[in-house]
């Protein structure tokens, strides 16, 4: 079997096991990508939500603090942000829009330089200034939480339950702003390739620096490499892969392996 | 690094003219690199995965996660209101009898319930008002049991933080969930009505911020709805046989 197809077939496969709960399967565990709990068919909590719980307004419930944390750093260990590549759903939404950002790169040459400007490897940075100001600092001090205005809670949450019950609901204070974040982002991933997964998944930067020490990553040799940048270009991340070395972006999706003329780009443990 | 490789690379660092101590410098980097990174590895491993298994044996957390967070739903996180429909019914959400505290508060005047959890900014919005409308100070973690004078009638308030509350309480939650929303804030009033010869406890049930925009109008529809079970229990007081 094809390896990106098998990739698509354990995204769709998490996809599925990650609304069980429609058939009942509600479990009290968080899932280890970013997924909503507010979707009517979901399984388990949002992990960015129990962290908010757990610190809200300066009371720390270590418990829920602890317990995503340690359920992402459990798989982050293993496979480092390979779940934002071969899990996370909506990993699989910016895969089945990633040609767009593709397509417009090559009509519209102003696109291609927002993904390569000097400042952008910079701006990857904004995720982990989202993870600790929204979903830990705001909660704390102000009690504002990110998922009142989550773009994913929108995707995954709002929409089906509106789509479910249409005449059931009506929307609240909360549904405006959120509803502009969310048309933010999805302007984001048709403009930029895994924009969000680059820019400001809080959830990829939790898995991120696991990349640094998990049981599996992707190696380069760098010796014998051509410096052809066709895997480069290949990778929806966006990374230097001749000059990688267990880069805390790279989802393991196996793009670049794909793409390597020489096949000097492989997985390996350890 | 695989053996062979390391091989093929010796073979052409001979080729190259390395020294035999660099050589030998370079060989040991590598596995020591190698080891030292399995050795993080493996630290890192079993402190993640034995806190994790920890946490789920020696706390209660699975339970707290599934019932606070899974099965009931914060109203701003979903940013969506139900429409309510404050059409009172006799049958309760999941077909439990009425909760004992209910029933004994209802020999007295209407109750009303009002459900909130500790991380709910719907619930922070909404606070104020049934704060206002009852006039009572209380903080979010309280638990408030208060039989308030409303428009020449007794109210019982009880104000049910499902984060700090009995278990009895923090189920009434679905058993007054009219709508099967199964998300705060809700709001309560049960009241008495007529069934087919027999006087019974009635409610309703309001959701989130009621689908309004504004707190004056919030204020108002709890208001109103407050008068109309005060309305019906004295209509059906003197049939009411407690049981």
């Amino acid at each position: 079997m094809k390896f990106q197809l098998k990739r698509l077939l354990s995204q769709l496969s998490i996809l599925f096991a990650a609304n069980l709960g429609a058939l009942g399967f509600k479990t009290g565990f968080c899932f280890p990508f970013f997924y909503c709990n507010a979707c009517p068919a979901a399984t388990s909590a949002c992990p960015l939500r129990a962290i908010e719980v757990g610190v809200f307004n300066g009371e720390f419930k270590w418990k829920l603090i602890t317990y995503p944390l340690l359920i992402i750093g459990t798989i982050g260990v293993l496979t480092g942000r390979a779940v934002c590549g071969w899990a996370c759903p909506i990993g699989l939404l910016q895969r089945t829009t990633g040609r767009v950002p593709k397509k417009l790169k090559r009509k519209f040459p102003s696109i291609a330089k927002i993904g390569q400007h000097k400042i952008e490897r910079y701006f990857r940075y904004t995720k982990y200034f989202v993870l600790i100001g929204l979903v830990v600092i705001t909660p704390i001090l102000i009690g504002f939480m990110f998922t009142d205005i989550c773009p994913v809670g929108v995707l995954t949450g709002t929409l089906p339950i509106m789509i479910l019950n249409p005449s059931k609901y009506v929307p609240n204070p909360f549904f405006h702003v959120a509803l502009i974040v969310f048309i933010l982002f999805f302007v984001l991933i048709f403009i930029i390739e895994r924009g969000w997964c680059r820019y400001f998944c809080p959830v990829g930067a939790l898995l991120a620096p696991f990349n640094k020490v998990s049981f599996l990553h992707i190696s380069v040799n760098k010796e014998e490499c051509i410096h052809c940048n066709v895997c480069s270009d290949e990778c929806p991340m966006g990374i230097d892969i001749p000059n990688m070395h267990r880069n805390p972006e790279c989802i393991l999706c196996g793009k670049c392996i794909n793409a390597c003329p020489k096949n000097l780009i492989k997985f390996e443990r350890i | 690094m695989r053996h062979h490789e390391l091989l093929e690379k010796i073979q052409k660092w001979k080729k190259e003219g390395y020294s035999v101590d660099e050589l030998a410098r370079i060989i040991v980097s590598t596995f020591k690199s190698k080891e030292t990174m399995f050795v993080v590895f493996i630290s890192l491993l079993i402190l993640f995965s034995g806190s994790l298994g920890g946490i789920l044996v020696y706390a209660d957390v699975y339970d707290e996660v599934q019932s606070r967070i899974v099965e009931v739903l914060c109203l701003s996180c979903i940013k969506l209101d139900p429409k309510t429909q404050l059409d009172f019914t006799f049958e309760t959400a999941n077909g439990q009898p009425y909760s004992n505290f209910v029933l004994a508060g209802l020999t007295r005047g209407p109750v009303f319930l009002a459900f909130r959890e500790d991380v709910c900014t719907a619930c922070d919005i909404m606070e104020p008002i049934t704060q206002e409308i009852f006039s009572v100070e209380y903080e979010k973690e309280d638990a408030v049991y208060k039989i308030v004078p409303f428009d020449n009638a007794n109210i019982t308030f009880i104000h049910i933080n499902i984060d700090h509350t009995s278990k009895e309480k923090r189920d009434s939650l679905f058993i007054y969930d009219k709508d099967h929303i199964k998300g705060v804030p809700m709001f309560t009033i049960i009241t008495l009505g007529y069934d087919r010869g027999f006087i019974k406890p009635y409610y309703t049930t309001a959701y989130g911020t009621l689908g309004l925009d504004k707190d004056e109008d919030r204020k108002e529809l709890l208001t109103n709805v407050i008068l109309d079970a005060i309305e019906l229990y004295n209509e059906n007081r003197p049939g009411y046989r407690p049981q």
